[in-house]
């Protein structure tokens, strides 16, 4: 058989023509007619077509019995407005609150396991964009309602508190929540206001490994910071960074913050030992005071309901 | 292998009787694909009774949740294993002769590279642009790996060193480049484009009938291309001057293999990720059973893929369910000392 040039280069048109085919008409399969939401009222009237964060409409032909979350942040959504019953299915890592561990696991959050989610027969899956990116358009095209949720803020966690409560038919009982949580959030900011931009401290979110990965602008965890009156020495990096051990001892943060995950706490002294013994941070004037504090990871790197339990705690620390 | 006396080189290599024993390879092959192919879909989270999938097979309006199961969810996922097992084993197989080096895989030409950054601009653009692309991610992804294929072509022919070694080092540096890239946009990125080492890592989990509809042809159509090209691999394999002594143009057949190849394997990189070892370790162990003639060996290269993919597949998703395992990882467990016994056996 003879090759020529324009053999394969027809070859790689045609392969490229078979892709966009494919992309365009998936494309099309997004996009749904969109009828008014109406999420002020008392009552949901189904079907209900909702906007979610990956600007997908999505329609719920009825309120919901049986959801399945694949995100432990999604999770804490759910059991805090009260919808804890309804739950089917939950990832590996969900830990908070205690009831949901019970509930029937699918698996890690990545790879979604199709199979075990189809098994559970939902009608509605909470999804989380940032991890489920191949499966989320693999999950509408079997079918189920799949309503993806990727808050970057406090402000969009609470929105989408609120636009879960809607799809489930209480949207008087997300507002309250939201209400609540908005209420703790402006307290904090009204006492911090009060607070001089020189009487705020440099706040450093360190690790218990040796590489330095840390939260700067665009995080949850830098705007919690903000909004609690500290200063994050990683605020002007773009999100979550490596750092190098002298850019933080050039910071001199006055607070060192630990995150850790839930099943290691209650090896505080350890952690704290570790860290004031680094080489080259005696200097520091977090070690000099032992300005060190062990927290629950959960509650900063989830946007869920907690992050508020977040927000105070950090005041605490900051400012009593 | 004894060296006897009375057979001619010829025999001793395994060159003889092609015919027959790639009659009798696509036979075989294509027999242990459909059985693997019938035993593995019976094995999933959902337990579901062989006689209920037997019926499900014929008449899908049984039971809505086990029809979905078994034919949007498990028939897609072997049919994707097949192709992407089958196109693997053959590139890597063909670009093993190119590049007369046992160490080349389909992505050692940087084709892997060039999709993953392909699939990263698609996401950073996602979020920079709020519009919403994943559907997308498939055609980024094939458009950087051609962008890679171009640049490794370009500076490979710009190389001064023995043409092989010129294609090889071309592609190990452009794969070098982009991953450098690659972590570059990370380092840069809000957190947003983690969600790409996600998106890389090798899945067949997200299968659908129109993913399979579009890889079907460049891989039926590439990988008949690269079978018809058997005769100049062989002639290759006894050295680049031989070749050249029989009428091979050996820069040409080098060029026109990359090219398809590398198409091949980028449709199937596009929408499954990168699996590994497959394409790497499956030609080897081809070669070992039915000797070095690549018209034999590419097509049952191919076939051996396909069913050593089913196989880690249906393993990754059942060992510790509902957990899966990454492919790429149980295709070196399951694939390593596999190769490591065969390789002692033979004693090659």
């Amino acid at each position: 058989m003879k090759f020529s040039k324009k053999l394969i280069l027809i070859f790689t048109f045609l392969c490229l023509a078979l892709i966009l085919f494919f992309a365009i008409q998936s494309q099309k399969s997004d996009k749904l007619p969109l009828t008014v939401i109406d999420d002020s009222g008392t009552t949901v009237n189904y079907p209900l077509t909702i906007i979610d964060d990956t600007e997908t409409a999505v329609t719920i032909p009825q309120e919901p019995q049986r959801i399945i979350s694949t995100a432990p942040s999604n999770t804490e959504i759910l059991f805090d407005l009260g919808l804890g019953d309804k739950v089917v299915g939950v990832t590996n890592y969900t830990n908070y609150p205690e009831e949901a561990t019970k509930v029937e696991k699918i698996g890690e959050m990545s790879p979604l396991n199709l199979e075990k989610i189809t098994s559970l027969k939902p009608d509605l899956i909470l999804a989380y964009a940032g991890f489920q990116l191949k499966e989320i358009p693999r999950l509408r095209e079997l079918g189920f309602n799949v309503l993806v949720i990727e808050p970057l803020s406090i402000k969009d966690t609470l929105k989408s508190l609120k636009m879960v409560a809607t799809v489930c038919g209480i949207p008087e009982k997300g507002n309250t929540l939201v209400e609540d949580l908005s209420q703790r959030v402006n307290k904090i900011k009204s006492e911090v206001s009060k607070i001089t931009i020189s009487n705020r401290p440099n706040v450093f979110i360190g690790g218990t490994y040796e590489t330095i990965y840390t939260p700067g602008e665009g995080t949850l965890f830098n705007e919690l910071i903000i909004l609690s009156g500290g200063k994050n020495i990683a605020a002007s990096l773009p999100g979550w960074v490596k750092i190098s051990p002298e850019f933080v001892a050039e910071a001199e943060p006055d607070i060192i913050i630990i995150p850790i995950g839930a099943m290691n706490l209650g090896e505080e002294s350890k952690i704290k030992k570790n860290i004031s013994q680094r080489p080259g941070w005696s200097n520091i004037p977090a070690i000099k005071t032992q300005n060190i504090f062990i927290v629950n990871e959960d509650l900063f790197y989830r946007a869920g309901p907690r992050l508020v339990d977040g927000l105070e705690l950090l005041y605490e620390i900051f400012h009593e | 292998m004894k060296f006897s006396m009375n057979k001619s080189p010829k025999v001793i290599a395994g060159y003889t009787n092609w015919r027959k024993k790639l009659v009798l390879m696509i036979l075989g092959g294509s027999l242990g694909i459909l059985g693997v192919s019938l035993v593995c879909l019976n094995f999933g989270v959902i337990p579901i009774h062989p006689k209920e999938i037997f019926s499900l097979i014929w008449n899908s309006s049984l039971d809505k949740t086990n029809s979905l199961i078994i034919w949007q969810l498990r028939i897609p996922r072997i049919t994707m294993a097949i192709l992407a097992g089958a196109a693997l084993s053959t590139v890597g197989g063909a670009f093993q002769g190119i590049l007369r080096n046992p160490l080349a895989d389909p992505y050692i030409l940087g084709v892997s590279a060039g999709a993953a950054l392909g699939a990263c601009i698609g996401i950073a653009l996602q979020y920079s642009t709020g519009y919403y692309l994943a559907s997308y991610l498939p055609l980024f992804a094939f458009i950087g790996a051609m962008f890679s294929l171009y640049l490794v072509y370009m500076s490979s022919k710009i190389s001064y060193t023995l043409a092989s070694t010129g294609l090889l080092l071309a592609g190990v540096a452009i794969n070098f480049l982009f991953s450098a890239l690659i972590t570059v946009l990370l380092a840069l990125s809000k957190s947003e484009l983690h969600s790409m080492i996600f998106w890389l890592m090798g899945d067949l989990s997200t299968a659908n009938w129109s993913k399979i509809t579009i890889v079907t042809i460049p891989v039926i159509v590439g990988c008949l291309f690269l079978f018809s090209s058997s005769l100049d691999l062989n002639a290759l394999s006894l050295g680049e001057e031989e070749a050249l002594h029989l009428g091979v143009d050996t820069g040409k057949l080098r060029i026109r293999i990359f090219f398809i190849g590398s198409v091949i394997i980028a449709s199937i990189v596009s929408f499954t990720g990168l699996i590994g070892f497959v394409g790497l370790v499956v030609p080897h162990i081809t070669r070992l059973l039915v000797g070095p003639d690549h018209r034999v060996m590419l097509p049952t290269s191919a076939l051996f893929g396909a069913i050593f993919l089913i196989l880690c597949d249906t393993f990754a998703r059942i060992i510790i369910a509902p957990t899966e395992i990454p492919i790429g990882a149980v295709t070196a467990i399951v694939g390593a000392p596999l190769f490591i016994y065969l390789l002692q056996r033979r004693n090659v």
